[in-house]
């Protein structure tokens, strides 16, 4: 009904670096796929290219096994939603609607039927005769979902599509769009910058940097096993902390220098790290996996220890946020909310060593690069 | 209450730090005193002709000029209806004026889509030839146009006289900027919803320009309305004046009537009169648009 194969997929322009750069993907039937990479990336660019709305300078884009690089946007079987939704403002919601279909030439009494329901699905029966103008932003949003599934597409494609809506009106948003899709199951293609978006919605998250695909896989697989520092950098926030440093082998120990700090890497990371290819290595560890300690005795065995200085303390209510410095190197911790902190004070930064990762020369995880 | 808001705009000091009530009301009086007087002047000459078209020639000539004749008279208007085709001036005016307007609006909103929207090779240079057409005077190429224009026996006719005026590109200079600042997603959207080109300049894009559409066409109305040079030129029959070269060929060689000059003036005034108070607002739009032809 609507899987999506794109094979070596590439867009030029004229006298430009590539915008998209030999994308290949396959999406199965139903899923929930999330495009996320900071702007400029090609995320958009490639959505619009499987919506038919930019040439495919290579490659090649299936849908349901049938080549559609040269089919007309309105014949692939794919509704879009906007960014600025793109409603036509001349007509009412309700022409809005049902304008797809009437250009598809589908009978006036099924129109009115489809219509009646995509407006129920979306709650929008009592605003079918206003204009775009008189309505808000969450409604727009819904007259825009509502044009699209009105098509009952095989492929739902979304181009940022809350992220002209106010913070509270897009968590609900989000959940709607959740919902609608758990109903229709028909495979979506989202494209974002937002990493909550992304790690909440997605089945599977592309990862895309510079045109190119950085990784893919389930969010929490992604965010657990980042296949290079851009996605681990990109991921989470706070940032993960990212120390660039040379290895150094004495005997059987394998330490890590970067800045003044020395950090013992011991079992696996160890052989990982001897295992790179050269001796810069960076090293990567996620706020949560540093525990903010006030007493020594606190601390557990088999994690390091580092005492450092606070720098900053954010909190954000659900957490305490606490930058710190280990021999002037700059650590980012989460902390629990209530924790007794203030700039200045000495505390000790506990590192789960089991939650490091640590990436080569060429910025790619060692971990994901050996296996 | 508009006004107002006008002021808050345009002085800074009002509506920063209010200034005393007495020194704002001077400044309010001065401002009106100025418009006033402003619009006095400019009102004069329209007051002047359209009294002096309810004059007979006695009137006419008295002193001190009486600004309201003390016996008004419409013997202006039976003489310029009755000894002159004025009805026929005018008639030829709304023809020529009608169709320019219609055909262009026409053409200028379809190649104004075409050059903000669509891509075809060699788009930009053609929008370079067609902005330079603009930069050309019309008094350079008078000549060669009534040569071509007589040469395909055209003089007085209304192709003769409509034709020429079709070519102005300024239309299609306008509609481009307008189309290009509707959003492109409207038109993505409609692309994806199953439209052709055609369905998407006539369902979506044509719909939204209406308020281009209306300014352009007040702008073309009004412009060949007050045309003078090429019907001049190109209109050597009486039957085929319009009513600028009608009316001024009321000034016969050795005299000239005045009364029935000015009541051609103020006859000839009055459809624009009509269209400025309907359609106001374009009006001021269009004469803005106009800025850019000069």
């Amino acid at each position: 009904m609507g899987e999506v194969s794109l094979i070596q997929v590439s867009k030029q322009y004229a006298g430009g670096s590539a915008a998209v750069d030999a994308v290949s993907l396959t999406i199965p039937d139903h899923e929930f796929l999330v495009l996320l990479g900071p702007s400029g990336c090609g995320k958009s660019t490639l959505l619009k290219m499987i919506a038919g709305l930019e040439e495919v300078t290579n490659g090649e884009i299936y849908i349901d096994g049938k080549l559609v690089n040269y089919v007309k946007p309105g014949d692939r079987n794919v509704a879009m939603v906007f960014q600025n939704y793109a409603l036509y403002p001349h007509m009412t919601v309700q022409e809005n609607i049902a304008f797809p279909l009437k250009m598809t030439g589908v009978s006036k009494g099924e129109i009115a039927t489809r219509v009646a329901q995509a407006a129920q699905a979306l709650g929008l029966e009592t605003l079918l005769q206003r204009r775009p103008e008189q309505l808000s932003g969450g409604q727009r949003q819904r007259v825009a979902l509502g044009r699209a599934i009105v098509r009952e597409p095989g492929v739902f494609l979304m181009d940022e599509p809350l992220s002209n809506l106010d913070a509270q009106l897009r968590v609900q948003t989000r959940e709607e769009l959740m919902r609608l899709h758990a109903r229709l199951q028909r495979t979506t293609i989202y494209v974002t910058h937002d990493q909550i978006e992304a790690m909440t919605m997605g089945d599977r998250i592309v990862v895309m940097r510079g045109g190119v695909v950085q990784q893919v896989g389930p969010p929490q697989q992604v965010y657990d096993a980042p296949a290079n520092t851009f996605v681990a950098a990109f991921l989470g926030s706070p940032r993960i902390n990212l120390l660039a440093g040379a290895l150094q082998r004495s005997g059987d120990a394998v330490h890590l220098h970067t800045g003044d700090l020395v950090l013992p890497l011991a079992g696996n990371l160890a052989s990982l790290a001897t295992g790179a290819a050269s001796t810069e290595i960076a090293l990567g560890i996620r706020p949560e996996n540093i525990r903010v300690l006030l007493h020594a005795g606190d601390a557990r065995p088999d994690h390091l220890v580092l005492p450092a200085t606070v720098s900053l303390v954010e909190p954000v209510g659900s957490d305490l946020f606490i930058s710190a410095e280990a021999n002037s190197v700059a650590f980012t911790a989460r902390a629990e909310p209530h924790l007794p902190v203030s700039r200045g004070d000495q505390v000790l930064l506990e590192l789960d060593m089991r939650r490091v990762h640590l990436f080569g020369p060429d910025s790619v995880n060692l971990a994901m690069s050996r296996a | 209450m508009a006004v107002q808001i006008e002021f808050a705009e345009l002085s800074p000091t009002l509506s920063g730090q209010t200034p005393p009530r007495r020194g704002r009301s001077l400044y309010l009086f001065a401002v009106y005193g100025i418009l006033l007087l402003a619009v006095a002047v400019s009102m004069l000459p329209f007051l002047y002709v359209i009294s002096s078209s309810l004059k007979d020639s006695v009137a006419l000539f008295s002193y001190p000029p009486e600004w309201f004749p003390a016996q008004p008279t419409l013997d202006n208007y039976r003489s310029l209806l009755t000894d002159y085709p004025f009805l026929r001036w005018t008639l030829n005016s709304l023809i020529v004026a009608t169709s320019v307007t219609l055909i262009k609006i026409v053409i200028d909103s379809m190649a104004g889509y075409a050059f903000a929207k669509m891509s075809f090779p060699g788009k930009d240079p053609l929008f370079l030839v067609v902005l330079m057409t603009l930069m050309v005077p019309f008094a350079a190429t008078l000549i060669p146009l009534f040569i071509i224009v007589r040469d395909l026996k055209l003089t007085n006719t209304y192709l003769g006289l409509i034709l020429p005026a079709l070519a102005n590109p300024i239309g299609i200079f306008m509609m481009r900027q307008f189309i290009e600042s509707l959003p492109g997603d409207l038109e993505n959207a409609a692309r994806l919803d199953g439209c052709s080109d055609w369905q998407i300049f006539t369902r979506v894009i044509l719909p939204l320009m209406r308020p281009g559409l209306v300014v352009l066409g007040v702008f073309l109305f009004m412009n060949q309305w007050t045309s003078y040079l090429w019907p001049l030129v190109i209109g050597t029959k009486q039957e085929m004046f319009t009513l600028t070269v009608g009316v001024q060929s009321l000034r016969a060689l050795f005299s000239v009537d005045w009364g029935v000059l000015s009541a051609g003036a103020v006859l000839s005034m009055l459809p624009l009169v009509l269209v400025f108070i309907f359609l106001q607002r374009y009006f001021i739009a269009g004469s803005i648009a106009g800025a850019l032809k000069e």
